[in-house]
């Protein structure tokens, strides 16, 4: 009969910042005498690691690790001999087509121990006896792939304190530095802002189709130059907002996982609202658009769309002193008249036009005209902002 | 790719240590060598696509949205195109454009003044819809001899919802109901679809059910050939043989398909669903074969690339392999064996795309992304000239299977009954169990085939086997043993799997 008590000291180094350390548990029941069990809980999470990475028992220690799959895949747990980590991945590979009913556990000496395949949602749990001679015991997780990166260390040892875990070669390197969740991941990974994320330098005008709020998951956005910025959506084929400040962080994107979205670093000051921005005739009825492209000219892309058939081709520049964006439009073959339409009333924003009459909220082009003008439209919010410096 | 979560990445630290004890596992023997190619600094090397453009070139896309060339002879590296929005595949067109499949669409990307980076984006194909689902991953193109192209749209995942402004109509019944079965979904056209575009410019839905369909090709006799990824209703990843119309298994994208508009897919009988699917031409075993196969490309070097010419391989991304894969026709449909082609030998993990260099050497994109187990960059395959010692072919006979090696073979150890063990298996094609996990895979039906005879054929390059009993419908398993050349060379490989979905008429 085995007395259930917690480890009298628990090392555990937890990965991501979404886990913060846990503290150590010191929990003595009087009587444990020898029949103490090191119950050990470790969790095998989506990130394909173990979240405790290492642990320390006592030599010939009863020690029992429950393994708990809060994944969605399938994991193991081998504890192996000192140095065996290794040999045991690559044998567990070789198992071929015996794999799956061995549950990737190679039949060797070097695994002391396991805790066979647990399903998602699954606990599974090993009892042994730690081994008298003191050193460090591997366990890692041999499902096909896993090996590579989800291990950890148990420590069988007399001392008091484990080794410092940013050098502990013992376990996975983007566990002994948690800076950040997940980012340390790549080669060329630096932990300040990165110059560019990018082997080339990023001078704007710049862009990226991504993913943003408030548009569709088609879409564009554009760094200019003066810190400005703005989403052409390539569904509805306009020009859906602009903000000023910082352009996008990009790293949640380009995690590639859930919730995966650029996030916008600056102050939108425009978001479009009308019907739609350009229309023909005289009905001035909403035109059907077909995204074409985009053609990059000093680097600004000059966006091409169709409007009931019709080429446009509109290019954004930043206005003067950034306080607003110069859209230049082109329709070679309008063949009808063209309106421009600004949003009602609720809106910072003054409009000229370098050619046609407005008549209201919008602006009205012949054929002729609609070959080539621009709107400048220029935020009220930030030149007021700025005058008041 | 399965719908796994972010995950850190492998360090190339470990990946060495890894690679330094992997030492004396002798997959191809000496008969290839893999290289590592030296990328550019500053690049996250999450390759999404390789190709070759005519003049010999390398271009690769990456996750960040770059589009490089490499000279191979200068090693280096442009910039050619930026912004995409997560690519996973290039297809060369010529010196100065190509075709990138992004998230949002096909985009022919060109050099218009010959600077050598492009300035203009066109969109080729994006009447499909989008949800804004992480997984709504886009494979391909590849082309056909006629010149229409194939694109791959994956599902959504059951991880993940979907965002406020979507493209294209929403269908709620390409989601599963709420009884909690983890099922990828389809809820805007055409995912779960691949898709044709015609020269015309148009694309067109041209065959369902495919869950997480990460690459796509052809064999040398222009059949296109797709894989597909194990977990719900895949009960195993698979190689299909992609025609026109048809269904192959996954039940979300129905939705998108003829008179299936008012239904729910997911409920539809698993009997009527297995009726009126395709199956796999080849399957391959879970935890076996492969977990996650990439690309399937066919050697089309002529013996550049050593002596499988006409054969496919396939990138897996769980583990250091490319798998082999050997077709052929019986009864009219392709079916056929998959054997590892390199294990190890400093191949890394996360084996996502393929390409053949002018020189036959063949090119690895690698990729560690989200949840996909991997390591990022390129490597390259070379064959050093030297005849692999490994199965050349596995071809259904009416009493058995018949191996043809790449060498002679030692008749003492190649006769012996006891050196060829067949097991025979099936993945069973059904609603995946609302407790079991993504990649649990259970084989069904296991059975030891005895092998009754081996008849080596005069020139010691063929054996015949001879099996107690041959039905279809499984996954018949050979695991060879000891069987060398005449001095003694092993098989570099010793386990095939051939899908038997038909017998010899």
């Amino acid at each position: 009969m085995s007395i259930r008590c917690y480890l009298t000291e628990r090392h555990i180094f937890t990965g991501p910042c979404i886990w913060i350390a846990l503290s150590l548990i010191v929990l003595l029941l009087a009587g444990c005498g020898d029949h103490t069990v090191f119950t050990v809980d470790i969790k095998a999470t989506n990130e394909l690691q173990y979240d405790v990475v290492r642990f320390k028992v006592k030599p010939g220690a009863k020690v029992r690790i429950n393994l708990h799959n809060v994944s969605d895949m399938s994991h193991n747990l081998l504890v192996t001999r000192p140095g065996s980590r290794l040999d045991v991945v690559n044998a567990a590979l070789k198992l071929a087509e015996k794999g799956p009913e061995l549950n990737y556990t190679p039949p060797l000496d070097a695994v002391l121990w396991s805790i066979p395949l647990v399903s998602p949602g699954q606990t599974k749990s090993a009892t042994f006896t730690a081994p008298d001679k003191p050193g460090v015991y591997p366990y890692v997780c041999t499902y096909p792939g896993h090996g590579f990166v989800m291990y950890g260390a148990m420590y069988v040892t007399r001392e008091n304190a484990l080794p410092d875990i940013s050098g502990d070669m013992n376990i996975p390197e983007s566990r002994r530095n948690d800076r950040e969740a997940g980012g340390s991941e790549q080669e060329h990974h630096q932990h300040q802002p990165e110059a560019s994320p990018h082997p080339y330098a990023l001078t704007p005008p710049y862009l990226y189709n991504a993913y943003l709020e408030g548009a569709s998951p088609a879409s564009v956005a554009v760094c200019l130059p003066g810190e400005i910025s703005y989403c052409w959506d390539e569904t509805a084929c306009r020009l859906q907002f602009a903000w000023k400040g910082g352009f996008l962080d990009m790293s949640d994107l380009w995690k590639g996982h859930f919730n995966a979205s650029a996030k916008i670093l600056g102050d939108i000051f425009f978001r479009d609202n009308t019907d739609f921005p350009i229309r023909w005739g005289a009905d001035a009825a909403v035109p059907e658009a077909r995204y074409k492209g985009y053609r990059l000219v000093d680097r600004y892309p000059e966006f091409h769309y169709t409007l009931n058939g019709t080429d446009v081709y509109e290019l954004i520049r930043p206005g003067k002193d950034s306080m607003g964006l110069i859209r230049s439009f082109r329709i070679p073959h309008a063949g009808q008249t063209v309106w421009f339409f600004t949003n009602r009333e609720d809106d910072a924003i003054e409009y000229q036009a370098s050619a046609g009459r407005w008549d209201g909220g919008k602006l009205k082009l012949s054929p002729a005209e609609a070959r080539s003008f621009s709107i400048t439209m220029t935020s009220l919010h930030w030149v007021f902002k700025k005058k008041k410096k | 790719m399965k719908p796994r979560s972010y995950s850190i990445l492998l360090s190339l630290f470990f990946l060495s240590l890894f690679h330094c004890a992997a030492v004396g596992q002798k997959a191809a023997g000496e008969a290839y060598r893999v290289e590592t190619v030296k990328m550019p600094q500053g690049l996250t090397a999450q390759t999404g696509g390789v190709d070759f453009m005519p003049d010999g070139r390398l271009v690769a896309c990456f996750m960040r949205g770059e589009v490089m060339t490499y000279d191979l002879h200068t090693q280096a590296w442009k910039r050619f195109a930026e912004g995409l929005l997560l690519p996973l595949g290039i297809l060369a067109v010529n010196d100065s454009a190509v075709l990138v499949m992004q998230l949002s669409g096909l985009t022919r990307i060109k050099d218009t003044d010959g600077d050598g980076q492009a300035d203009l984006y066109e969109n080729a194909a994006s009447d499909f819809g989008m949800s804004g689902n992480y997984h709504e991953f886009a494979y391909g193109p590849v082309r056909d001899k006629s010149g229409n192209l194939f694109i791959a749209l994956n599902t959504a995942s059951s991880g993940d919802g979907i965002r406020s402004i979507v493209r294209g109509k929403i269908n709620r019944r390409g989601r599963d109901g709420a009884d909690g079965h983890a099922e990828m979904f389809s809820v805007v056209p055409y995912r779960g679809w691949v898709m044709e575009l015609t020269p015309d410019g148009k694309l067109h839905p041209f065959a369902s059910g495919f869950r997480s369909p990460n690459g796509l090709g052809f064999d040398p006799d222009g059949n296109l050939l797709v894989t597909d990824n194990q977990s719900d209703w895949v009960p195993t990843s698979a190689l299909y043989h992609v025609r026109e119309g048809r269904f192959y298994g996954h039940p979300a994208s129905l939705v998108w398909r003829k008179g299936w508009e008012d239904r729910d897919p997911f409920n539809a009988p698993v009997e009527e669903l297995n009726r009126i699917r395709t199956v796999a031409a080849v399957q391959f075993p879970q935890g076996i074969m492969a977990n996650s196969p990439s690309q399937p490309l066919a050697d089309v070097t002529k013996g550049k690339f050593g002596p499988f010419a006409g054969q496919l391989f396939v990138g897996e991304m769980n583990r250091d392999r490319i798998v082999r894969v050997m077709l052929e026709k019986v009864g009219g449909e392709l079916q056929g064996a998959c054997i590892p082609f390199i294990d190890g030998h400093g191949l890394r993990v996360g084996n996502n795309r393929l390409a053949f260099a002018p020189d036959g050497s063949l090119w690895v994109g690698q990729i560690g992304f989200g949840g996909w187990v991997g390591k990022s960059g390129i490597q390259k395959i070379v064959f050093t000239g030297k005849m692999p010692m490994d199965v050349y072919t596995m071809h259904l006979t009416r009493t058995g299977f018949e191996l043809t090696f790449t060498q002679p073979v030692d008749p003492a150890s190649a006769g012996d009954t006891a050196n060829y063990k067949m097991r025979r298996y099936r993945y069973e094609y059904r609603k995946k169990d609302i407790s079991e996990g993504i990649d649990v895979a259970p084989q069904v039906d296991v059975r030891d085939i005895p092998v009754t005879a081996v008849t080596l054929s005069g020139d010691h390059r063929k054996v015949s086997l001879t099996l107690g009993k041959l039905d279809p419908g499984y996954i018949y398993e050979l695991k060879l043993g000891p069987i060398s050349n005449p001095s003694g060379v092993p098989l570099a490989n010793r386990l095939v799997c051939y899908t038997l979905n038909k017998l010899i008429p």
